[in-house]
Order: C-alpha cells, then sequence, then structure tokens
C-alpha cells in the first residue's frame, strides 16, 4: 500500500472522508466540507454560466458585433435582479412570464406527442396486437391492465367501490410492484455510488487496487 | 426472542460498518461474478454495432455532474471504446455546466489508446446552456448551437462534421443523464425530428425509462452502474475493448451489498412481526 504523491488526490480523499464522517455523527469536519462543495459549485456555476451564456449570447453580439436587437433580451434577463427590492419585485414577473411562456409554448405539442399519444398507441397496441403472440401478447395485456387498474386508483371522482374498487385494489399491486423496482434501483443507485468513492480512495489515495 | 426483538434496536453504525466492508471486501479481493447482458443493454450495444466505419458519426450527449460519474462515467467511456474500435464516429457535447470536464476528460484518455484524432474521429463541443432550446437548435442546424467546438474551431473547419447538419445527418442520439434531460432529448430530438435515440441513465431514474423502451422510442437503456458493467463485457467478449472493466469490479461489490440488505430487511421484518406479536399479548 503505497499513497498518491499528487496532492489534489490527498485534497479530495480528506474532503471525501470529511463528508463520510456524517455517517457516525454531524461534525465540524462534515460541515466544512459540505459548505465548501456548496460554495465552489456556486463559483463554478457563476463562470461556467457567464462564458457559456452571457458573453456569447449578450456580449459578443452587443459590444463586438453591434447587434443591439440583443440587448433586449439581456434587459428582460436583468428584471430578474428586481427580486431583492421590495417596492419594484413585480418586475421579476416579466422575464418569468417569458420563461414560463416559451418553455410551455416549446414543450407543450412534444410532450403531448411522447407521454400521451405515444404511450396509449403503446399500449393498445401491444394488448391488441396478435402477431405478437405468445409472451409478448401476454405482457403487452399485463401493461394493459396494469395501465387502466392504475389509473383508476387515481380516480378520486366517485366512491371506490363495486368495480372501481376491484380496479384500485389490483392498481394498487401494480403499483406498489412499480415502487419495489424503483427501490430496488434506488438502492442499486446509492450503492453504486459509494463504491464510486471507495474505488478513487482505494485506487487513486492508497494504490491498494489497481 | 429476546435477540429477535434487538434486531429493530441495532445501533445504524453498525449497519454502516457491514456496508463499507460488504464494498471494500469485493473490491480488494475481485470475485469475477458472472455478467450476463440484459436485453436493453444487448439491443442499444447492436445498434451501435451495426453503424458502418467512417458512416456519419453519432451523437453523445453526456448531461451528468461528478455526483453521477460512478455511474454513467464507465458508460460514457465503454461507448466511445466501442466506437473508437469499430471506426465509428461520435460528437460528444454536453448541456449540464459539469459535463465537459468528464467528458473531455474520457475523451482525452480514450482517443489515444485507439489512434482516434479530434476533427477526424471525433468532436467535442463542449456545454451549451438552455437544454430544450439546444436541443432544438440541433434540428435545424448543429452550427446554430454550436458554431465552433469546445476549442474554438469552426465546425465548418472539422472535416468529419462535412454534410453534417442535423439529427438526419447523425444515426443514433445517445444521451448519458443523470437527470430528466433525456424526456428532453425524447420530447426534441425523436418526437420532433424523428430521430433514433438511446438511453443511459443513473439506476434511480431507471424505471422512467422503460415505458419509452416499451413504446419504442429509445432504441435500448443502459442501467446505471450494471448497464456499464454489461455494456464493458460485450466490449472485451468482442475483443474492442481491453481496459479494466471498472463497473464490472463495482457489481460484485453492488451484488456483496444487495444481499446484505436483502439479509437486515429479512432480519428487521422478523424482528418487527416478532416485537408487534409480543406486544399484542400484553
Amino acid at each position: 500500500m503505497t499513497f498518491s504523491n499528487n496532492p489534489w488526490v490527498w485534497v479530495a480523499a480528506i474532503l471525501t472522508l470529511c463528508i463520510f464522517s456524517f455517517l457516525y455523527k454531524e461534525n465540524p469536519f462534515y460541515r466544512f466540507a459540505e459548505h465548501l462543495f456548496v460554495g465552489i459549485s456556486a463559483g463554478y456555476g457563476v463562470a461556467i454560466y457567464w462564458n457559456n451564456a452571457i458573453v456569447p449570447n449578450l456580449y459578443v453580439p452587443v459590444f463586438l458585433q453591434h447587434n443591439l436587437w440583443f440587448i433586449i433580451p439581456g434587459l428582460i434577463g436583468l428584471l430578474f435582479f428586481f427580486r431583492f427590492s421590495s417596492k419594484t419585485g413585480w418586475l421579476i414577473l416579466i422575464p418569468l412570464a417569458v420563461l414560463l411562456g416559451t418553455g410551455s409554448g416549446m414543450s407543450l405539442a412534444p410532450t403531448f406527442q411522447t407521454d400521451i399519444l405515444k404511450q396509449m398507441q403503446s399500449a393498445i397496441g401491444d394488448a391488441t396486437n396478435l402477431q405478437l403472440g405468445g409472451w409478448g401478447l401476454v405482457w403487452g395485456l399485463v401493461t394493459f391492465i396494469g395501465v387502466l387498474t392504475t389509473l383508476s386508483y387515481f380516480f378520486f371522482s366517485r366512491e371506490q367501490k363495486g368495480a372501481l374498487k376491484i380496479s384500485a385494489n389490483i392498481g394498487i399491486w401494480f403499483i406498489m410492484i412499480g415502487f419495489g423496482a424503483s427501490f430496488g434501483n434506488t438502492v442499486m443507485g446509492r450503492i453504486s455510488l459509494l463504491i464510486g468513492r471507495v474505488q478513487f480512495l482505494l485506487t487513486d489515495w492508497i494504490h491498494l487496487i489497481k | 426472542m429476546k435477540i429477535l426483538e434487538n434486531l429493530t434496536k441495532i445501533n445504524r453504525r453498525y449497519i454502516f460498518l457491514l456496508v463499507a466492508l460488504a464494498v471494500i471486501f469485493p473490491l480488494v479481493i475481485p470475485m469475477k461474478l458472472p455478467t450476463i447482458p440484459g436485453k436493453y443493454t444487448i439491443k442499444l450495444y447492436d445498434f451501435i454495432d451495426q453503424i458502418p466505419p467512417q458512416s456519419q458519426p453519432i451523437l453523445i450527449a453526456a448531461d451528468y455532474s461528478p455526483s453521477m460519474m460512478p455511474e454513467l462515467q464507465p458508460m460514457l467511456e465503454a461507448v466511445i471504446r466501442h466506437c473508437f474500435a469499430k471506426g465509428i464516429r461520435i460528437v460528444v457535447l454536453t448541456l449540464d455546466p459539469n459535463g465537459a470536464v468528464l467528458s473531455e476528460t474520457a475523451l482525452q484518455k480514450i482517443a489515444p489508446e485507439y489512434g482516434a484524432v479530434n476533427g477526424r474521429d471525433y468532436a467535442f463541443l463542449g456545454f451549451k446552456p438552455g437544454s430544450s432550446i439546444v436541443m432544438m437548435s440541433i434540428g435545424e442546424n448543429f452550427r446554430q448551437a454550436f458554431p465552433t467546438d469546445f476549442y474554438g474551431t469552426p465546425l465548418d473547419s472539422l472535416p468529419m462534421m462535412n454534410g453534417i447538419r442535423n439529427y438526419a445527418d447523425v444515426p443514433l442520439v445517445l444521451s448519458i443523464a443523470g437527470s430528466a434531460i433525456t424526456q428532453g432529448w425524447i420530447n426534441y430530438a425523436h418526437t420532433r425530428y424523428h430521430a433514433n435515440v438511446g438511453a443511459g441513465c443513473t439506476a434511480v431514474s431507471t424505471a422512467d425509462y422503460y415505458p419509452f423502451l416499451q413504446a419504442g422510442q429509445l432504441v435500448g437503456l443502459l442501467n446505471g452502474m450494471k448497464g456499464a458493467s454489461e455494456y464493458e463485457y460485450l466490449n472485451k467478449k468482442n475483443g474492442y475493448s481491453s481496459a479494466a472493466p471498472v463497473a464490472t469490479k463495482g457489481m460484485n461489490a453492488v451484488s456483496i451489498v444487495h444481499l446484505l440488505l436483502m439479509l437486515f430487511i429479512i432480519l428487521g421484518n422478523i424482528g418487527y412481526l416478532v416485537t408487534r406479536h409480543n406486544q399484542s399479548k400484553k
């Protein structure tokens, strides 16, 4: 076992251990690493957005190419800073409206097609496509029943009794299976992150594994 | 019975310690557990594999930050290795501010292994803010969103970008992301511009993407570290890579920790049931 000669690896390793120390209990080392991380992230974000958003989209067109139209979106963007004023804070509604309006306008049609139309086509298509045959058809039907019964569970306009209750109860089983799959994947994801850090400590820092 | 009741009162620090040991042990002493590639990993792998060498490039969007690196970086590296080994050209970009450093690191590490040259075999476009606007701009022309590559070279000066205008000129858009940004690629690149989209995502968000696979909106999916290890396995099996399989080593540890957690869940439930039974008796 030999330790790394790279001072940055040492910094990263010590900060990693500081964060892990939270597992024992809350302590100043953890607090230091946490605050450092948040501060560096914010600073990095400002620098990145300055160089990749403000400079090419505002500074270069306005000051170097003298394309003055770009001043208008620039000024609308600056209205965000009125958030700090209690009297003129309402001005922030203007850039927010532009942002939400553009976002919704751009995403409405494709989201409707992607999440609703195409999904409905697929759910109905797989359940009725006899050409799929065998297990393909079985799973198509299972998916179709799962979609209907799950939706019926979220149908709150009528009291859940009779057929709706049976359907909603079946829907709960599908929801639980879905949650179980998500939980299993979540555990795997979190453990993968831990493994990534441990691999760094054992490989880059103390060279225990190659 | 007292022992079973005490199962619900174990100090969490002992559990953390056991999890740490279950992670460290398989990493230090490799266990060589078998890797069985999943259906959707194979579909994505085969899709990339059938792209002819030196044809149009695939677009890889590395939209993730260091917090997702253990799962997604091995995935990106495995796909880049596959492409370079097959002579498939790639265009890499990122819509996450932190993604530029990670994807550039991967390219600079792997390109020399295969003699790949910037501008001829790959192009690195870097980071651009405004994800959905960038996705739509690419639908019109790459040059609208990225007039130059990451290093300031105009796209028209890069030999591999000749004749590459928009999604119609790329056989696949591969979104490797740790957030819902993949949904954006499906919305805009696939639904609006009819591009083929594949995805690599963190295990946490995998369940969100299965409906898109089932509906044929994704050509394949890599599921977290497991997906990365499966891709590494397929690369190795086909002789495309001899690099150390980082994700595969990690998956050994994942398997052991999963067994440990299942044991904890079973013991915890037994403890809970015994406690409840005893309380009802009283």
